[in-house]
């Protein structure tokens, strides 16, 4: 595109305005949120008269918090980990593939992310019951992968669909089988678009609270804490909270996209 | 994508040689994993059923089984069962959806929000979806769209309070306008379909945004330059070469806004007014307030369930066409 | 006698204490004797004060695990569904909810033989005619709340605010905001009827025409109101917001407002309004009933402790002195003159499923208006 800026120059100011207006939106409840964390008082909102960093000493303070957080983190790793493994695999099933019973297949794939989440906490109950599961971890686990198989499977088709099959075709003329064809063409193709259907996962088990409400024992998950507290009020000490969260998964996410870049300068 | 494993029998086909010193060539060659390729490939069909079996076992056992369960429970007369009581099987509770006009209200209400708030989000994030792929440069791309990931890090009800002491009638945006001396009474922007409307785009935006971008970021540059050099204007470029080939995009990114909308709960009945009622809100009444109706929101869901169904299928087909027709 | 102290730290939105050095009453050292195991208890955020858990624990080895609700509704379809072993020994239930939890037997009754501190409770709560069904009690009542006019003092006098009428006033157009279902029953009330449908169980004609007529009443003043909501922390947002100045609530949350230095007043107006008290009460195959009775007694055995409850959620203690514990601005926000005391009752639940069978669709039908 270097080639001929004079060409592009007028979108290229324009977009960029409307990606910075965006960034504003997505930005300005996030700036207050953080800004609330610092009231010095029981409710959030304005006018602020006057600041204290009590809470947010009290996340720190408060090992309950630290290790809710760690538990929701543990939850929505593991159930990601599972959706992407089964979203992946339905996905290399269903695309580009004529089956009968491909479409039956196809709507059974969607169902979970079609059923409201109320419901489909309580059908989840109510089957974890019939199978033996016990309420704790490993069922929200579950939950939270049976509800996310769709999201992966979406995202992962669409890659999938755009895949060049000469590629496919060049490795089979090589001689390679199936299996090696998928792990060494297939699934670095695939790569974004895990990437980013992990990133669904993981967002929608980190906040999910109704799943978790229903399927958890006597340990909250962060959301369902969060609503608990909600109770007595939307305090500062709430904003304090997902301020620090969001900072820690923001560094992790970070860390992350510098491990992927450093891997990627590697290969 | 069929193989047979006879062609390599002797294990003797081109560019083997060079491959055997690489880690996958040594495992081609590893005799137990040669044997498990041989048998699980022997033909297309048994190919097939290995590969399908555990996707069609797993939609079975975890997606079906839970909304069977579901489906059960929306045709007996009372669930949970209290003791002594006998269950029957009744058509009772979709009779009711049909009976009651009460329940279209906020039935269609819901199906038509979701679609405007898809719209909505599909043309707002376009635009950022296409200057990240497209004018950020490829190392900088990764850091511009995490950058626009962190909000949703945020759990859905903190960022709908956020939204509330944003746009409130002291929140910041009126608090703004009055320091600039725009207004002089603040504009209740609260409890309408438009902070309903902020709320659910700011909550669905990332699900567009991601589609988007991958669908964008495969886009050659050069088809643009070709398309300006037979002298198309940005509007033609973007019509005649950008949009067609981001339809996969764009189809998988508004059926997952369409999907998510349609269950929204929490941030509509916040952020909405006395006149914006969400399904998922009528729904949630015969689960919250009374033990009995449990049959009745079971129901309720599944008809629900079965309209967002038709329509991601309907609007799945459409966009195929569209695709079929613009590459024809 | 226990003495709590509340110090500085309000982490967990409220004055709980924690880490204070306690002296343990005579009721505990019984106790102490006992085996140890668990109790496991579903109740709302705060209403097992921070420094009662850690001091039960201690001294009788017996393990709280607290699972937070965040509604009534939610409590019971959890219940429900983990019938018939629960996990669930102790739940905070709303008196006037009892019978919907009796009926589907998901509550033990109460043997109050065996709860030493019963004495304790405000006999107002205790022996009151909602708390006794089938002959048996069901639930220690623990805070009690009602259903009030909050008023923004900056904008709306007191005079104003000691009528429900004034919530459908054209002077205060978008301005206002309620809990529908709630408000239900109050126009019943403004309008002279009995909101709880006692009186019509035997003429379900009658029921059903006050509802209509509560309903239409409702529906022509839609477009007076900014909101129906659902959350107490909803009604306090839209308050500082000043998105509403005038507004029915709980008690409770209009108390935390007031408690914050919010300009907030309120009233139980000339017209009447309802109560309702929170119950611990005992799971029908509970898996530690005895845990469960000690823990009930043990949270009934001070009024220190009734009072950390009210300073943490807003809601007045039904235990007999626990006033004497709370500020005076905590006194002020908890309390109600004599003369709009006298117009409060409570809710009844003897004609819940005539109510609601009525009241639900009513609900729908305003929404979708």
């Amino acid at each position: 595109m270097n080639d001929r800026p004079e060409l592009f120059r007028g979108n290229r100011i324009f977009l960029a305005c409307i990606y910075w207006a965006f960034v504003l939106y997505v930005f300005v409840p996030l700036i207050l949120m953080v800004l609330m964390g610092f009231k010095d008082s029981r409710f959030i909102g304005f006018p602020i008269r006057s600041w204290t960093l009590e809470w947010y000493t009290g996340v720190f303070a408060d090992t309950e918090v630290l290790s809710t957080f760690g538990y929701s983190i543990a939850i929505a790793v593991l159930s990601t980990l599972i959706s992407i493994l089964v979203g992946t695999w339905i996905a290399v099933l269903l695309e580009g593939r004529k089956f009968a019973g491909r479409g039956l297949t196809f709507g059974l794939t969607l169902l979970p992310a079609l059923v409201p989440g109320i419901i489909s906490a309580i059908a989840f109950r109510i089957y974890a019951r019939w199978l033996g599961i016990e309420p704790g971890m490993g069922a929200i686990v579950w939950a939270h992968a049976v509800h996310n198989v769709p999201f992966v499977v979406l995202v992962v088709m669409a890659r999938l669909s755009t895949l060049p099959k000469s590629q496919i075709e060049a490795a089979r003329d090589l001689g390679a089988d199936p299996l090696i064809t998928f792990l060494r063409i297939t699934l670095p193709y695939l790569v974004p678009a895990i990437l980013g259907a992990s990133i669904f996962c993981l967002l929608l088990s980190f906040d999910d609270f109704v799943r978790s409400f229903f399927l958890g024992g006597y340990e909250p998950t962060l959301p369902v804490m969060i609503f608990a507290m909600l109770r007595s009020g939307m305090s500062p000490e709430i904003n304090a909270i997902a301020t620090v969260a969001l900072v820690l998964t923001a560094a992790i996410g970070l860390w992350a996209e510098r491990f992927t870049r450093r891997m990627n300068k590697e290969r | 994508m069929t193989y047979d494993a006879s062609t390599r029998r002797d294990g003797q086909s081109a560019g083997s040689t060079a491959a055997d010193r690489t880690f996958w060539g040594r495992l081609s060659a590893w005799g137990p994993y040669h044997a498990l390729m041989r048998l699980t490939t022997a033909s297309p069909r048994r190919q097939f059923l290995i590969l399908a079996a555990f996707p069609i076992l797993w939609v079975l056992t975890q997606h079906l089984g839970p909304m069977l369960q579901m489906l059960r429970v929306s045709l007996t007369d009372a669930y949970p069962v209290a003791p002594g009581v006998e269950q029957s099987f009744t058509l009772d509770n979709y009779a009711r959806f049909f009976g009651d006009s009460i329940f279209w209200m906020p039935f269609f209400r819901t199906l038509t929000f979701a679609g405007v708030f898809t719209f909505c989000t599909l043309i707002i994030t376009y635009p950022v979806a296409y200057f990240l792929a497209r004018h950020v440069s490829r190392k900088n791309q990764m850091l511009f769209l995490l950058l626009l990931l962190i909000p949703f890090w945020v759990g859905e009800i903190v960022r709908t309070y956020a939204i509330m002491i944003l746009l409130g009638n002291t929140g910041a945006v009126n608090l703004a306008l009055k320091t600039l001396g725009l207004i002089d009474r603040p504009i209740p922007f609260m409890y309408t379909s438009f902070s309903m409307g902020v709320g659910i785009v700011y909550l669905t935006a990332l699900y567009m945004l991601l589609p988007l971008y991958s669908a964008l970021e495969k886009l050659p540059q050069s088809m643009n330059e070709a398309a300006a050099d037979l002298g198309a204007g940005a509007w033609t470029r973007f019509r005649r070469v950008s949009l067609p080939l981001t339809i996969e995009g764009i189809s998988s990114g508004c059926t997952l806004v369409f999907l998510i909308s349609t269950g929204f709960y929490a941030t509509p009945v916040l952020l909405g007014g006395p006149s914006t009622t969400v399904f998922a809100e009528t729904i949630a009444g015969f689960f919250h307030v009374a033990g009995d109706e449990w049959p009745t929101g079971a129901a309720f869901a599944t008809i629900m369930f079965l309209a967002a169904l038709i329509i991601t299928t309907v609007f799945q087909r459409l966009m195929k066409m569209l695709r079929k027709g613009e590459s024809a | 006698m226990a003495k709590l102290i509340y110090n500085r730290r309000r982490f967990l939105g409220t004055a709980a204490a924690t880490g204070a050095a306690l002296a343990s009453p005579a009721y505990l050292r019984r106790a102490a004797a006992q085996s140890g195991g668990e109790v496991n208890i579903w109740t709302y955020n705060n209403f097992v004060p921070e420094a009662f858990k850690e001091q039960f624990e201690a001294e009788t080895g017996i393990k709280i695990n607290i699972r937070l609700v965040d509604d009534q509704g939610k409590q019971f379809n959890l219940l429900a569904a983990e019938q018939p072993n629960p996990t669930v020994d102790i739940m905070t239930v709303a008196g006037h909810r009892f019978l919907q939890f009796i009926d589907s037997e998901l509550l033990a009754p109460l043997d109050t033989d065996r709860l030493s501190n019963w004495g304790n409770i405000n006999p107002t709560f205790s022996e009151s005619d909602w708390a006794t069904i089938n002959g048996h009690k069901w639930g220690a009542p623990i805070l009690s709340g009602m259903e009030v006019l909050s008023y923004n003092t900056d904008y709306v006098t007191q005079e104003e605010a000691m009528t429900w009428q004034t919530l459908f006033s054209e002077e205060y157009a978008n301005q206002t905001a309620y809990i529908i279902q709630d408000m239900m029953s109050i126009v019943m009330l403004m309008k002279g009827y009995d909101g709880n449908m006692v009186a019509y169980m035997d003429d379900p004609d009658k029921a059903a025409a006050i509802v209509e007529e509560a309903k239409n009443f409702l529906i022509e003043h839609k477009p007076l109101v900014r909101k129906y909501y659902d959350s107490g922390a909803e009604f306090q947002q839209m308050m500082i917001n000043q998105d509403i100045v005038l507004g029915h609530s709980w008690n409770g949350p209009a108390a935390a407002l007031i408690n914050d230095g919010f300009p907030l007043g309120m009233t139980i107006p000339n017209e009447g309004s309802y109560g309702f008290v929170y119950t611990y009460n005992i799971a029908n195959n509970a898996p530690n009933p005895d845990n469960a009775y000690t823990f009930l007694d043990a949270i009934l055995a001070s009024p220190e402790i009734g009072a950390a409850m009210t300073k943490a959620s807003g809601f007045i203690s039904t235990y007999k002195g626990a006033d004497q514990y709370l500020t005076e601005l905590e006194k002020k926000s908890t309390s109600f003159p004599e003369e709009q005391l006298a117009n409060l009752q409570f809710f009844r639940a003897e004609a819940n499923e005539l109510k609601y069978s009525l009241v639900d669709p009513a609900v729908e039908a305003i929404k979708a208006a």
